[in-house]
């Protein structure tokens, strides 16, 4: 399997995937935008608008309808952040010609399909429809309301904006139901002008080929844009450290509390060089043979989970846990007792082999799977080379324990976030 | 051992072997790919709460396959997610209504990793101390559900759908039925339903089908066959109350709207696959109430459809979120009504059919769901192949007829409300 690399236009990159074993086609758009307080609702509007309806679908029902004609053809939008800049993506997925029951080209319509809604949306004179505005800010609305129902999901939410409370990856990645309330027909239609102009574009193809002409189709698209102030995706601002630990508790009426830590760790960056902090932070608490799953979860029975994560572009880890309230301080403290080991490089060769043969047999597995191929490959935009995941995979073979421990010793706590029932402290 | 092989002009193929001992296993290879995924099994879920064996009837606590889940995860000679620790594989496992299973999936050691799954689903280990452990650790995960609105609403709506069915407990049973589970009856229920004739085991990806079977051949432990009999609890035919509501933590109200259906012996593929149909010309994306109830506000992308059905219980789902959740009902009802009376529209049947083909061939894309479709094949008796079959030859009239046994009085409301 390989990744090939075009160029497209100014800012504007195409990556094909080549792989034979699926019986689909996936095509994926992403741009990548610098994530700001004032842009950030209105762009996070843009995907799910733009793959609702369109020129030539003005009905979201009709576009519907199409897809389900096309054997169930998928159309995804998503707003995430990555780093300290906003990805938008859009895919579409569609099964391969040979499947087609009636000699239809599939991928080519599903394609082309997707070229138009992004680049030929419903709009009149320099602003998108108001009934279709009002549907989306509507649902994007109701989701942002909505992450308070999965607490898990709300507190780690809750932690990285305090970690982050005045910088840029401290926004929460569609913005608030205010800067949503305030998005215009006007506002979004000039949102969507700026992300042709000034996105660093990237369209991925993971499949037997790229679709005939989607490329040409492409570049014709962008000839018409005005390329002007692209996003330059250089790494984001590292994780700072804070000398006196942030601590913040919400009270709600729940029956179980949550516990979350964010630390920042020294190393920083989405490519090879982070590989250290990856595999410390699994030590610490990936799988059932981390530090965190084995002590805290199972021998003392302090959480009922409790894991650990990395944000590597951010230099960040967060352990996440779920508690009865008279264990938050005892938990806390295990938790801070379980990195300590990790940094005086307590840790036995089993935990430490068992976390490479982990790490590398999930990399090994990637290319089975076309939307994790996409995912890889989307967030390594700014690398002089496009590592594949085996290659990764070869290379977790150098880290040694001293790089571990080194790792862990640059690793400081940052903010303690608590969800606990009404009432508890 | 009974082999039989299966090809489909998709360019997919497989293999049912039945060993003496009735386990049943099933293999599809993937060359291309470089994972494997392997799931072994028990007919043993939540709702098996009444059963004899060789004409003895016994009557257990609700929560013990579940239970059983998670202590057989403990051997004499250390965890099994030590030993799928030293291989490098993802391991893990789950208990539902009508199955129990354990699985793992991997890029290397596949057949280590098989060994393991072979013993430590075989080898039952567990004391009254590591059994009273558990119950701690299970009614915490009891009470996490709590506090879970889309776990609540479910739930809710089952109790008030049926008065007797088991399928109205918690998968995990109640902190007062795990109180009562002890040792001697987790090995009864062990040696009941973990019994070969009872089990099946599932493989996709990158594996020598005749290098797994001769392995688990070799290594599946020699077992007397016992006559196993399923007792289901008289259900009658309504509901036991058409609305329940609760108040948790959240935004706006979530529901789920339930049309419960007379049971009326094993649902067969064919009939699985016209109701899927009929879900999504009543209500899915492309369809007109979808459309309206999207335009007035009612309804946001967390809205789905469901078949839940199973040994002795059957129903259709619609599930979301909504400022008003009668009103959307209402309107289910009232399409229901309309369609029943205007017909189906073809070009929406069309369409509707078009898409399951392509879930269906798509589904051939990931090991994981390949596992989980032979799944259902051991669990119900039909063939990987037998759905791609099935849509190229069902017709509006099938859908027609479904849609005239659906009873727009025996339905449930259940409402999560905001605090």
């Amino acid at each position: 399997m390989s990744a090939k690399l075009f160029n497209l236009a100014e800012g504007v990159e195409g990556l094909f995937v080549k792989n034979d074993r699926f019986n689909t086609t996936l095509i994926s758009y992403n741009f990548y935008l610098p994530l700001k307080k004032e842009t950030v609702a209105p762009y996070a509007l843009l995907p799910f608008i733009l793959t609702s309806c369109g020129k030539d679908y003005p009905d979201f029902s009709k576009l519907n309808l199409k897809l389900a004609k096309l054997y169930g053809a998928r159309l995804n939008a998503s707003a995430e952040k990555y780093g300290d800049y906003q990805l938008l993506k859009m895919t579409i997925s569609v099964i391969n010609d040979r499947f087609s029951l009636d000699g239809e080209s599939l991928v080519k319509s599903a394609s082309q399909l997707l070229l138009n809604l992004i680049f030929s949306p419903n709009t009149e004179d320099g602003a998108f429809l108001t009934e279709d505005l009002e549907r989306e800010k509507r649902k994007a609305i109701e989701h942002i309301k909505g992450e308070i129902s999965e607490k898990r999901i709300y507190a780690k939410k809750r932690l990285i904006e305090e970690i982050y409370e005045n910088s840029p990856y401290g926004i929460p990645k569609c913005g608030t139901v205010e800067d949503v309330e305030a998005i215009t027909e006007t506002s979004l239609y000039n949102a969507w002008i700026r992300m042709l102009e000034s996105a660093f574009v990237r369209v991925q193809v993971v499949g037997s080929a790229v679709p005939a002409g989607l490329f040409e189709d492409i570049t014709e698209r962008f000839s018409v844009t005005e390329r002007k102030n692209i996003t330059d995706c250089k790494i984001s601002e590292p994780t700072e450290k804070r000398n006196t630990v942030k601590r913040v508790t919400d009270n709600m009426d729940v029956t179980q509390g949550k516990l979350c830590l964010g630390f920042s760790a020294e190393m920083c960056g989405n490519d090879d060089t982070t590989l250290p902090l990856m595999v410390m932070t699994d030590i610490f608490g990936g799988g059932p043979y981390s530090k965190l799953f084995s002590n805290v979860r199972e021998k003392m029975s302090l959480c009922y989970y409790c894991s650990a994560s990395a944000v590597r572009q951010k230099g960040l880890i967060t352990v996440e846990s779920g508690i009865e309230t008279e264990n938050a301080l005892k938990a806390e403290k295990e938790i801070l007792n379980q990195l300590e080991a990790v940094k005086k490089g307590e840790f036995s060769d089993f935990e430490f082999q068992s976390s490479i043969k982990s790490i590398s047999d999930s990399l090994n597995s990637y290319n089975d799977s076309q939307n994790s191929i996409d995912l890889w490959y989307a967030i390594k935009i700014n690398n002089d080379s496009v590592y594949s995941p085996e290659d990764i995979a070869k290379k977790l073979k150098n880290i040694t324990r001293e790089d571990v421990v080194n790792t862990a010793n640059g690793v400081t706590l940052n903010t303690v976030y608590k969800l606990l029932p009404e009432g508890a402290k | 051992m009974k082999k039989e092989f299966f090809e489909s002009d998709i360019g997919e193929s497989y293999v049912k072997a039945t060993l003496d001992s009735g386990l049943q296993i099933f293999i599809l290879e993937k060359p291309l790919y470089k994972s494997a995924y392997a799931l072994f099994g028990t007919k043993y879920g939540s709702i098996d709460t009444a059963f004899s064996v060789d004409g003895v009837k016994t009557e257990v606590p609700e929560g013990i396959a579940h239970f059983l889940e998670h202590k057989l995860f403990e051997s004499e000679d250390g965890d099994a997610f030590t030993k799928f620790a030293k291989t490098g594989a993802y391991a893990n496992a789950f208990t539902s209504f009508d199955k129990t299973c354990y699985l793992f999936s991997c890029s290397d050691n596949f057949y280590e990793n098989l060994d393991i799954l072979l013993d430590f689903v075989q080898s039952p280990y567990f004391t009254k101390e590591t059994v009273e452990k558990e119950q701690g650790i299970i009614g915490q995960e009891i009470r996490m559900y709590d506090d879970s609105p889309g776990w609540r609403v479910m739930f809710n709506m089952l109790m008030s759908m049926y008065h007797n069915h088991p399928v109205r407990i918690d998968i995990a049973g109640t902190v007062e039925s795990i109180a009562k589970i002890d040792y001697n009856l987790l090995f009864r229920c062990y040696n009941t339903f973990y019994n070969p004739s009872n089990m099946f085991i599932c493989i996709a990806g990158n594996v020598d089908t005749d290098t797994c079977l001769k392995q688990i051949g070799e290594n599946i432990k020699p077992s007397k066959t016992i006559e196993l009999t399923r007792i289901t609890a008289e259900e009658p035919y309504n509901v036991v109350e058409n609305y329940t509501e609760q108040a948790l933590e959240v935004a706006q109200p979530m529901f789920c709207f339930g049309f419960k259906e007379e049971y009326k012996g094993e649902i067969s593929l064919k009939e699985k696959i016209v109701t899927s149909l009929l879900l999504g010309i009543i209500s899915g994306e492309a369809s007109p109430l979808y459309r309206d109830l999207t335009n007035k506000g009612l309804i946001n992308d967390e809205f789905d459809t469901e078949h839940f059905c199973g040994n002795g219980y059957s129903a259709l789902l619609f599930e979301g979120e909504s400022k008003d959740p009668k009103a959307v009902a209402d309107a289910i009802k009232h399409e229901i009504n309309r369609l029943k009376n205007e017909g189906i529209d073809r070009k929406l049947f069309s369409a509707v059919r078009a898409g399951m083909y392509g879930s269906a061939i798509r589904l051939f894309n990931n090991v994981e769901s390949i596992a989980m479709q032979l799944t259902d094949c051991a669990m119900n008796g039909y063939g990987l192949f037998d759905e791609i079959k099935y849509l190229k030859s069902v017709t509006v009239e099938d859908v027609m007829k479904k849609l005239g046994s659906l009873d727009t009085e025996n339905t449930v409301l259940s409402v999560i409300n905001p605090k």
